[in-house]
């Protein structure tokens, strides 16, 4: 086959093929395996030399990007401080345990109930290993980690509307996929349809490549036998003594295989950022910011709401007013110089004397919808009846998804999961409903899946990012035409001004886009007041 | 086997290897960003009420959703019906639209002509607003259609 030009396609036209097909997350991912979406830019921690005698910068925002900013430019010698709306730094950085307390824009308030050491990320809940920056500060900050299970194949892929809504393991669907397909090309190329394309001995390695790949048996037919069974799993797992002989299990057929549409979730484990092994830190997500919030301690001001941001040619000065007392009185807090981390969604709503580039920027880009809900059970019956330790269950059904517990496993007692990752207009169906109404959708759509869900449920918080009364969204939703015309003008200092934060990277929602967008804006803030401000 | 099935099943294998993944999102979702709803109410309670509450009084934290009742700009349905279908700032554009663009990719949602139509006279007569005039479904689409 030609490099690049396999059946004459463009890469355009198979990116539109792998669209129509498979939807259009899958081409999202397809074009990060043909290297069109961006790698973390993380190449250690900054080295700024030099800062100006006295020199200041006032960070808004105590998330990720404005801490690793704070850090970083205290280091560098520069007066620091922050201002950050909620009563706790970590921004969409977070984990809710017991006792904690929420309310989301329009009042609702819920009380977290869980058992002690249990919690739920209601934002970012995984590292991927290759995200050099957070995972280097969960270091420098002494965040432990430990492994976060992405695929699991013993967890299930469910469609209502294939195998009449049972759920399948996906050990099965990926073997049955993988040994159906690997089966078909083994004959096609038997038939001669590879000829002109491959030499002869080519196909010869391509069989047996084949072959292993999809556990076919000698014939290359994908068949009921050990060597499916050893992908599959069996009727009857092998064991030992005297009634231990193991039964092989029949693969799914081909077509209902295809009409199922379970292959939609079969690569999620594939894709660059969900590569085994991924992280999270002991205790919760949340712990990040906490170790950030410790390291800058009296540096952040919390319950501050900034209502104006002005600049002039020595200084910007930020005011803001008690978050708890909305049109209170008004204090301002000033610098040589600002890093506003402040979500895009907030920002385009305070005064600030920028330039038109930036300010247009800032209004080009909507928030994605997405709600996550951690539902507590009175036991792991996961574990205990289903033999499914850690990964995550993907359904079509609006919860998306069921993210087991990486750790605890075999723990007595209470335990949380994630009961559901929603997104797009599933997402927005769940906003829309008052959190107890979400927690009960979770609970009826999981016992589809797991029908011990109404008797063993204790308790659940639901997050909807849009009523999240400090981002009113997920995370900034750039379009490709957005991006193109206004992502740099987003990046560059305006005067005294600049920003940072997922908002302003190539990696959205990922918290290491917040981290490199932030060290790259205080690198170039640095080498500006480094030269007096006329860099 | 003729050259089109190989072709397809390099496709074939080319879906395993690429699968379905969003930033920090993982989950199935095959739907169409379609809403099934059939009058203004129905829309305004399933989805629009997320952000504007179910009372339309927005609310107010960092930043604010603004309330239906006293905003001005509601006297024009038009307008009304362009910010549903453009999206405004931190607000997504609804509008159909065919190709596929970056938003595509984390789930676009989307309101029929008619949809927007029901839902903006909607807003209009309810929350405190008693504005006569109705916007139409063609008037909706000749909106879209001369949209950017």
């Amino acid at each position: 086959m030609e490099a690049g030009g396999g059946c004459g396609l463009t890469r355009r036209q198979l990116l539109r093929m792998i669209g129509a097909s498979a939807g259009a997350a899958a081409m999202y991912q397809a074009m990060s395996g043909l290297g069109l979406a961006a790698e973390s830019s993380f190449r250690g921690p900054p080295s700024l030399q030099g800062a100006p005698r006295g020199a200041s910068v006032l960070v808004l925002g105590a998330g990720l990007a404005g801490m690793v900013a704070a850090y970083e430019l205290r280091r560098a010698g520069y007066e620091v401080q922050l201002l950050e709306y909620n009563g706790r730094a970590g921004g969409r950085n977070w984990s809710l345990r017991g006792g904690d307390r929420y309310a989301e824009l329009g009042g609702a308030a819920q009380h977290c109930r869980f058992a002690a050491g249990q919690y739920f990320n209601p934002g970012p809940w995984r590292l991927p290993y290759h995200h050099h920056g957070i995972l280097h500060y969960c270091r420098v900050l002494g965040v432990r980690l430990e492994a976060f299970v992405q695929t699991n194949y013993n967890a299930y892929l469910h469609n209502t509307e294939a195998y009449g809504g049972k759920p399948q393991r996906f050990r099965a669907v990926k073997a049955d996929y993988q040994g159906h397909v690997a089966e078909l090309l083994a004959k096609a190329a038997q038939g001669g349809a590879l000829d002109g394309r491959l030499t002869r001995e080519d196909q010869e390695r391509l069989l047996e490549s084949l072959r292993r790949w999809g556990a076919l048996d000698r014939n290359y037919a994908y068949a009921a036998g050990r060597a499916s069974s050893e992908r599959r799993g069996y009727a009857r797992d092998p064991g030992g003594g005297a009634s231990a002989r193991p039964a092989f299990s029949q693969p799914l057929r081909l077509e209902d295989l295809l009409g199922s549409r379970l292959w939609e979730n079969l690569a999620e484990g594939d894709a660059y950022e969900m590569q085994t092994p991924l992280f999270q830190p002991v205790g919760g997500m949340g712990a990040i910011g906490e170790a950030f919030a410790r390291e800058l301690g009296p540096l952040i001001r919390y319950h501050a709401k900034v209502v104006e941001i002005r600049q002039d040619e020595r200084g910007v000065t930020a005011w803001y007013e008690d978050a708890r007392r909305p049109g209170g009185a008004r204090r301002s807090a000033r610098a040589d110089w600002c890093v506003c981390t402040i979500p895009l969604s907030v920002l385009g709503q305070i005064p600030m004397n920028v330039g038109a580039a930036m300010a247009e920027a800032i209004a080009a880009v909507p928030y994605a919808a997405a709600v996550k809900i951690g539902l507590q059970f009175k036991r792991r019956f996961w574990e205990q009846d289903e033999q499914i330790y850690g990964g995550i269950t993907y359904t079509d059904l609006p919860i998306g998804t069921i993210g087991y517990p990486s750790s605890g496993y075999h723990d007595g007692g209470k335990a949380v999961l994630l009961g559901a990752y929603a997104w797009g207009t599933d997402a927005m169906e769940l906003t829309a409903m008052a959190p107890e109404e979400r927690v009960r959708q979770a609970v009826a759509q999981g016992a589809r899946i797991h029908p011990q869900y109404p008797r063993e449920f204790d308790n659940g918080v639901a997050v909807a990012w849009h009523r999240a009364p400090f981002t009113l969204g997920c995370f900034a939703l750039w379009s490709e035409e957005a991006r193109a015309k206004h992502y740099d003008d987003l990046c560059a200092i305006d005067g005294r001004i600049v920003l940072a934060g997922e908002h302003a990277s190539y990696l959205p929602a990922w918290q290491e886009g917040a981290v490199t967008s932030a060290l790259d804006a205080i690198g170039r803030l640095h080498r500006r007041a480094a030269a007096g401000g006329a860099a | 086997m003729t050259r089109r099935i190989a072709c397809g099943l390099l496709a074939l294998a080319l879906l395993g290897a690429a699968g379905a993944a969003r930033a920090d999102h993982a989950g199935a979702h095959r739907r169409r960003g379609g809403v099934q709803a059939a009058t203004g109410e129905a829309v305004y309670r399933q989805i629009c009420q997320g952000c504007h509450m179910p009372d339309g009084r927005g609310a107010v934290g960092a930043g604010r959703y603004p309330a239906f009742a006293g905003d001005p700009t509601l006297v024009s349905a038009s307008y009304v019906a362009a910010t549903v279908l453009l999206g405004r700032r931190d607000m997504p554009s609804f509008a159909e639209r065919a190709e596929a663009d970056g938003e595509a990719f984390f789930g676009r949602t989307t309101l029929t002509d008619a949809q927007v139509a029901a839902v903006v006279n909607y807003v209009r007569t309810h929350f405190g607003n008693h504005y006569p005039d109705a916007i139409g479904e063609a008037e909706v689409r000749a909106l879209r259609q001369g949209s950017p």
